[in-house]
């Protein structure tokens, strides 16, 4: 596996993603990314506090319309996540780090579907009494998914030449 | 800018500066995944409500939905105080950095526009209308700046470490 990894990592695009130095590579990649969490973990965090009782007057079914921003950042960050995998395959692929955060992104994927399922048929009293559940499970995953992406430039296999403490 | 200098030589004295830049070796980790967490929060809880300006969610007054408004000024405040520890750890990689000056002058933008929507009469006629009204169009400018405000900020703060003289 490990020479697939490496392999991946040679090509010509992820080599000029990584070292080319240009802004066009890894930092726009690394800037969508960023603003994909915002728009998936931060309007979904929306919907759990509404679950949660937070803005009560607001119709749970009006924030149907929300989810397509969700699901825009949830695609942004798999194609630029999958660039940045595509960079530094070796490091990221070998890296527990990682491994704890896609366990945390694929459990929040799942969640957001029940939520959104919740969202979508608000009348169904079963369903909205799950959403409390589901709301607090959802913003403990995607906190866990934050925490564990951030943390991959502290802990585990590094990568680059920046410095220690910021990247 | 001398001035900033000798506070900067003066912050880089402190014992907070030290704990920062490397003695407490996870105070700049434990602040960079809390400045994402903030992040979201901002994002989100200020994003519903722009984009119901913009006509997103309809069923929803708007006047319902400010209470997601503490949400999000709670997400800026944990990034106003992660962002300044990050400063008084290392104020030698911001003060002549071009992507950090772009960053604060769209938090000031953002901000200017927040008061605008406060005081210059926006919030007032919006918060009257009801679920289907038409939205004026001062409050869709409004949004609209508010949105590309944030995600200016996002992408500035993201090329910290790539343009300028930073790490």
């Amino acid at each position: 596996m490990y020479e697939f990894y490496s392999w991946v990592e040679s090509l010509s695009f992820s080599t000029w993603l990584r070292e080319s130095g240009s802004l066009w590579s890894y930092p726009i990649v690394l800037t969508l990314h960023t603003m994909g969490l915002g728009m998936l973990v931060g309007f979904n965090a929306a919907v759990n506090l509404r679950l949660l009782g937070i803005a009560p007057e607001v119709p749970i079914a009006s924030m149907q319309r929300f989810f397509s921003v969700m699901w825009w950042g949830f695609w942004i960050n798999a194609s630029s996540g999958i660039l940045l995998l595509m960079a530094d395959a070796t490091t990221k692929m070998t890296s527990w780090v990682f491994g704890v955060k896609m366990l945390f992104v694929v459990l929040g994927v799942v969640i957001l579907r029940k939520i959104q399922n919740v969202v979508f048929h608000p009348e169904n009293p079963e369903l909205l009494k799950s959403g409390r559940l589901l709301a607090i499970l959802s913003l403990c995953c995607w906190v866990l998914a934050t925490t564990a992406g951030r943390l991959m430039a502290y802990l585990g296999p590094q990568v680059g030449v920046a410095g220690p403490q910021v990247r | 800018m001398n001035t900033i200098l000798q506070i900067n030589k003066w912050l880089e004295t402190t014992a907070l500066s030290h704990a920062m830049s490397g003695r407490v070796p996870w105070g700049w980790p434990l602040c960079e995944t809390l400045h994402f967490i903030g992040l979201a929060m901002l994002i989100g809880c200020i994003g519903v409500i722009d984009l119901r300006m913009l006509g997103f969610a309809r069923h929803a007054s708007i006047h319902s939905l400010h209470k997601f408004v503490p949400w999000g000024v709670a997400g800026f405040i944990l990034n106003l105080i992660t962002g300044a520890l990050f400063y008084i750890g290392a104020p030698s990689q911001y003060v002549n950095n071009f992507a950090f000056l772009m960053k604060l002058i769209f938090i000031g933008i953002a901000g200017v526009n927040i008061l605008y929507f406060y005081l210059g009469g926006v919030m007032k006629r919006v918060d009257a209308l009801g679920p289907e009204d038409a939205i004026p169009m001062d409050a869709k400018l409004v949004s609209l700046v508010s949105i590309v405000s944030w995600f200016m900020v996002m992408y500035w703060g993201r090329m910290l470490p790539f343009v300028g003289n930073a790490f």
